[in-house]
């Protein structure tokens, strides 16, 4: 593949992004549902 | 710091999200290996058209999210359908949009550098994308003013619907002015796909993925912003007791104080 470096790299940064975007709202969602009792969470 | 407090369901997950999110990363798995592996080269850009399985399909869910922003943001100005769950809508997905018009932006340029020899040109598609990306950074340091929830929520509902007319602009620059930008191959007026089987096959796959992630994120953005907005409202709550019990006091007799010619017996000097 000619220009992989870009390619993959392209795909890293996308993909990286986005995974490491969604560990954060994971981990703040973990941390303040702990803080809030189930009757003030409407998905539960 | 509030203390935790008993509770059996410590995440913003669901059953739902679960399953949603575990199919997005089997569509995310398979673009990655369409996209790298088993799509064809093009005859003209050769292997740097697997840029756009990822380029297209981010700014595709940019465009969708800046849209529900302000779908969002219309709801709650809409008298008859006026909640905080709309605003709270609007703020998650312009939050999404901006994450993903930045991936727009870098990996537009990285094409770029691949295609056109430099990674910015002050081209109407390049430019009139930036700008509605600072447009909505905007709209998230306004939501971040001060203020009680509804005047954010109205303030921002303005921001947003401001902000989404720009979406037009983008998407026919490259008609309007003379852009270095290619025209769409899919989503053009004319409805002639001028693209290969399999490439049009790892574009939708692409742009799949990307929808299920943009959902995935929805939902756990806009939970947050629920629990957020809950504890700043008990934060608030907490805050005025307080003050109404120091003000209590204040008015309150204060308990007679010792004469100072007299003391304690504990405290009398031994004889």
């Amino acid at each position: 593949m000619d220009d992989a470096g870009f390619i993959v790299t392209s795909y890293v940064l996308t993909l990286g992004g986005v995974a490491l975007y969604a560990l954060a709202l994971l981990r703040r969602g973990r941390r303040l549902a702990r803080r809030l009792p189930d009757e003030d969470k409407p998905w539960v | 710091m509030a203390d935790p407090v008993a509770t059996e369901h410590a995440s913003t997950g669901t059953r739902f999200t679960r399953w949603l999110g575990i199919v997005t990363l089997v569509g995310v798995v398979w673009l990655v290996a369409f996209g790298l592996l088993a799509s064809p080269e093009d005859v003209v850009q050769r292997s740097s058209v697997r840029m756009l399985y990822i380029h297209v399909p981010s700014a595709w869910l940019a465009y969708l999210a800046f849209i529900m922003s302000a779908v969002g943001s219309l709801a709650y100005l809409w008298k008859r359908t006026r909640s905080l769950t709309w605003d709270r809508v609007a703020g998650a997905s312009a939050e999404i949009g901006v994450l993903f018009m930045a991936i727009t932006l870098v990996s537009g340029s990285m094409w770029g550098r691949l295609t056109w020899g430099d990674y910015w040109v002050w081209d109407a598609r390049l430019t009139s994308t930036a700008f509605l990306f600072i447009t909505f950074v905007g709209y998230l340091a306004v939501r971040g003013l001060g203020g009680s929830p509804d005047q954010r929520a109205r303030r921002s509902a303005v921001v947003a619907l401001l902000g989404v007319a720009e979406i037009p602009l983008v998407h026919f620059s490259v008609k309007l002015w003379r852009s270095v930008h290619q025209e769409a191959s899919v989503a053009n007026p004319d409805g002639d796909v001028k693209m290969n089987g399999m490439m049009l096959f790892t574009l939708f796959v692409g742009i799949i993925a990307f929808t299920l992630m943009y959902v995935w994120l929805l939902l756990h953005r806009q939970r947050i912003l629920a629990m957020e907005d809950t504890m700043a409202e008990r934060g608030l709550d907490l805050a005025i007791a307080e003050r109404r019990t120091d003000a209590a006091n204040a008015v309150t007799p204060p308990a007679p104080k010792p004469n100072p010619g007299t003391t304690a017996p504990s405290e009398k000097e031994p004889v």
